[in-house]
């Protein structure tokens, strides 16, 4: 970069090494005979403030007099004067100073010295100012500049930025005024800043956060998700014909980046802070955009709906005109479609470990009937209260079985929710329970549970799988998500053991016979010629259904639903059988089908990554959508579905009846050539194969 | 200053293997290298030339972050580019290049551009990890091999530019998106068609090569 060569840059004698001190003291006159910036010196000036940082940190690993010497001539606060001249191309010198700072403090290795450098409070002088931020080079050398510090804050340093009489804490108020900043980049550093200001242990800085700037912070997260939710609905209704795939996968990205985010700092589990979050999050966001957009499609019951929409106007303090129940309606009071909202929550359960936030959810979503949700928002929150208390003394108590009797006692002393949280009558005997445990409770009064209810309708596949897929995902989410209770999968996740006290009686296990019945509907349905449930969609019916009838490593299903896997399993090989006559390579086809699906089981968090399922299932392949993620195209993939749905199935059984799969592949893949592991993979495949086909 | 194009990048790898120093000997020349001192930066910009256009690098480290799971997914899916950095004389370092990769490739967009760098070639008497193996490991994860020092500045400036060409390349072929911001690639002000709804059409000199497929 060409150097002024002012007056005052030569008349003082350049000394020849540029690490030592004389270059410092040099570097200060220079500063001192040029405290306006003009088109003059501008050049000099950044060549200036450049050559600190280097003989700064030159200082910091060998002399420490150069430090003392920028100390005591309080050479910071030329930087502040320069910084406030508005003239003169400032920005070109601001970029220069921000990145000097930089510089000093990611490189100061010496503690001492950067307590110094931190103690006059210019460097709280210099977050404050307010830099010309339409400029994008200087807000990334400014939001670098603030995260650089973040990095560096720990216990002892945290007081140069948070002044505790003050109240004051710019580093960290300044940054979140960038939070949704057009720049993807400026916001993962605010974001960044942030989780490192959480996680210095600070009892009073913590409890500023939390309470002058989290209520408005969070609101502001979740004020910002939930608009953005609505985005991606549109973006998902507007776009039958896959045309946006880019700007909905940006979408679903981003959500995921925020769910992450909000993890990230739930998972460091500062009380305070997680209690305020967690209550925005469920009463701004979850429970009114996600979990009331899935009571959308009650439609059988018009009266719920109505009522519900009223509810949810109460909610969100909105007035309705109309009670007509279409998108146009829903879009305007705050609803999603059930199909993005069932993915959201998949998406949630999947990422959320924060077992207060997730307990409730699934609380809401596997227990709410219909006579709370009618009533309304606050009837609801009164309910999960009661419910959460009893969980809490639950928790308090150390044996389970004595835990179980006080949720039941409690629960029928609390007056007002005597057929709510009711699974079963109190003071139930051991009769009682079997015969209980043989009709599970759950299917007489699933009606009764409106949200449960919506995930359970939308298995439904004869017309086709769409929503289907998302259920199965939330359904497997909440089954595999450890914050959630137990108590509250069993009989409806997972299966219910009912140990009997009297010695030498079988113990019984149940299980959610009316879902096992939903998802054997749904295998069934994939051994048909020409049905429209995607591959994935089998697969992770399998997956579920094999978690919903194993315990304790058993397969505890009934004989109905093993006659029924099993008549899927002749149904699938019948189809296979078709294809092993028309394919002329069909064999090829099997061992290759064989080999890419032992390449891994299927990964739902991935899956809930990939927005092209939000799209409604098509069968064209120009879509570039996954084959397991579409409908087959054309003979041969109809024969390569086949292919699958039969390995699928047969896996299913096999680990149903607790059996090694010993007949597949067909080839041995140790008898074949091996090929170099450092071949992509899907080269290796094709030559792998064509190798196994000349050696036969 | 005007550019036809901005490419964000980031640098990933071990820690201690010179990434922000890498940074800092591409960002800002005038850094000389010296035997006795270690100096890096998190973040820099940098103006160079592509077939006659001006573009932007703004070069992201992502030291420090990756404790947070939300902000390395982030880092990744923002980028066009990524340099992975492992140090010769830490085998180590070389040994962890496939859970990054890993890493890389789960997060960012699929054509996001990655460079493998061996860093810290100048300690040739200390080197744990062969040049070859370098380029055995990116051949067989096609990605762009180079052995560079940041120390010396040899071949940094050949790192930073060959990604960069590559990702110009991906343009001008179409395969980047590149009215999509969160690629990691932005179109220069003066370069940005005017009517926003006119994507890929009546930009100055003739910059947006590919458009859409």
């Amino acid at each position: 970069m060409f150097r002024s060569r002012s007056w005052f840059g030569v008349s003082w004698g350049r000394p020849k090494n540029p690490h030592s001190l004389e270059h410092l003291k040099y570097l200060y006159n220079v500063l001192s005979r040029n405290q306006t910036v003009s088109e003059h010196n501008r050049g000099l000036l950044v060549e200036t403030l450049r050559s600190i940082a280097e003989i700064l940190i030159w200082g910091d690993q060998n002399d420490s007099s150069v430090f003392d010497f920028f100390l005591e001539k309080n050479m910071l606060s030329f930087f502040l004067r320069i910084m406030r001249q508005r003239s003169g191309g400032s920005s070109y010198v601001c970029v220069q100073l921000l990145q000097t700072l930089n510089i000093l403090f990611e490189n100061i290795r010496n503690e001492t010295s950067l307590y110094y450098l931190l103690s006059n409070n210019h460097v709280n002088s210099i977050i404050v100012h307010k830099f010309d931020f339409s400029d994008e080079e200087v807000m990334a050398y400014y939001i670098s500049f603030l995260k650089t510090l973040s990095l560096k804050l720990n216990p002892h340093t945290i007081h140069f930025f948070y002044n505790e009489h003050t109240n004051d804490f710019p580093l960290y108020t300044e940054a979140i005024k960038f939070f949704n900043h057009p720049e993807s980049m400026v916001r993962i550093a605010v974001r960044t800043l942030t989780l490192n200001v959480y996680k210095v242990d600070d009892a009073s800085m913590l409890a500023f956060i939390r309470d002058r700037t989290a209520a408005p912070y969070f609101s502001n997260i979740v004020w910002f998700i939930g608009k953005h939710i609505h985005e991606l609905d549109a973006c998902v209704r507007n776009d039958a014909d896959h045309q946006s795939q880019n700007r909905l996968s940006d979408l679903v990205a981003e959500h995921l980046d925020h769910l992450h985010y909000l993890n990230d700092i739930l998972l460091l589990k500062i009380t305070d802070l997680n209690q305020v979050l967690t209550d925005h999050l469920l009463h701004k966001l979850l429970i009114p955009l996600y979990i009331y957009s899935l009571s959308s499609i009650c439609r059988q019951s018009e009266v719920t709906m109505e009522t519900a929409t009223q509810n949810l106007a109460r909610v969100l303090n909105k007035s309705l005109s109309s009670f007509e129940n279409n998108f146009q309606h829903e879009s305007s009071n705050g609803k999603v479609s059930c199909v993005v909202s069932l993915f959201l929550l998949s998406q949630v359960f999947l990422i959320i470990s924060h077992s207060p936030l997730i307990r409730y959810l699934a609380w809401i979503i596997l227990r709410t009937e219909k006579s709370i949700f009618d009533q309304g928002f606050d009837k609801l929150l009164e309910q999960y209260d009661i419910f959460k208390r009893k969980f809490e003394l639950l928790e308090s108590e150390q044996g389970n079985q004595t835990g179980l009797h006080l949720e039941i006692e409690s629960n029928a002393s609390s007056s007002g929710s005597k057929e709510n949280l009711l699974e079963e009558p109190k003071n139930i005997t051991d009769e009682e329970k079997e015969k209980l445990a043989s009709t599970p409770t759950e299917t007489t009064n699933i009606s009764e549970k409106p949200f449960l209810e919506t995930v359970y309708n939308s298995l439904d596949c004869t017309d086709n799988d769409y929503a289907a897929l998302f259920a199965l995902c939330l359904l497997y989410a909440l089954a595999n998500n450890k914050g959630v209770m137990p108590d509250l999968l069993e009989l409806v996740l997972k299966p219910r053991i009912s140990a009997s006290k009297s010695i030498g009686r079988d113990i019984k296990y149940s299980y959610n016979t009316h879902l096992v019945e939903k998802l054997l509907h749904i295998v069934i349905l994939s051994c048909q010629p020409s049905c429209r449930v995607r591959l994935v969609t089998l697969e992770l019916a399998l997956k579920l259904l094999l978690q919903l009838v194993t315990c304790d490593g058993r397969n505890v299903m009934s004989d109905v639903h093993k006659t029924s896997i099993e008549t899927a399993r002749a149904q699938s090989t019948a189809l296979l059988r078709n294809f092993y006559k028309s394919e002329e390579i069909f064999l090829d086809m099997f061992e290759h089908e064989y080999c890419d699906m032992s390449k891994g089981p299927l990964n739902v968090e991935w899956l809930c990554m990939d927005s092209a399922i939000l799209l409604p299932p098509t069968g064209t392949p120009m879509t570039g959508i996954d084959f397991t993620k579409r409908l087959p195209c054309g003979e041969v993939e109809r024969a390569r579905r086949a292919i699958r749905v039969f390995f699928l199935v047969r896996d299913a059984v096999l680990t149903l009846n607790g059996e090694i799969e010993t007949q597949l592949p067909l080839t041995n893949p140790q008898s074949c050539v091996q090929i170099d592991t450092a071949l992509d993979l899907s080269i290796a495949r094709c030559v792998s194969l064509s190798q196994k086909s000349n050696n036969c | 200053m005007s550019y036809a194009y901005l490419f964000k990048y980031i640098i990933i790898g071990d820690t201690g293997v010179g990434k922000s120093c890498l940074l800092l000997q591409f960002t800002d020349k005038r850094f000389q290298p010296v035997h006795d001192l270690t100096i890096g930066v998190e973040f820099g910009a940098r103006m160079i030339t592509i077939d006659g256009k001006q573009i932007k690098l703004q070069i992201w480290d992502t030291a420090g972050q990756e404790a947070f799971r939300s902000i390395t997914r982030s880092y990744y899916r923002g980028a066009a580019g990524a340099l992975l950095v492992y140090d010769i004389t830490r085998r180590e370092t070389f040994n962890h290049l496939t859970t990054w990769l890993e890493d890389a490739r789960q997060h960012s967009n699929s054509n996001m551009v990655i460079m493998l760098i061996g860093n810290k070639s100048d300690l040739e008497s200390r080197r744990e990890v062969k040049k070859e193996e370098g380029e055995a490991f990116a051949r067989e994860h096609g990605l762009v091999f180079m052995e560079t020092s940041a120390k010396t500045a040899a071949n940094v400036e050949e790192a930073f530019i060959n990604t960069a060409r590559e990702i110009y390349e991906k343009i001008q072929e179409g395969v980047f998106d590149i009215n999509n911001e969160a690629n990691g690639i932005k179109i220069g002000p003066q370069h940005s068609p005017t009517n926003p709804s006119l994507p890929g059409t009546g930009g100055q000199g003739g910059s947006q090569g590919g458009g859409c497929c």
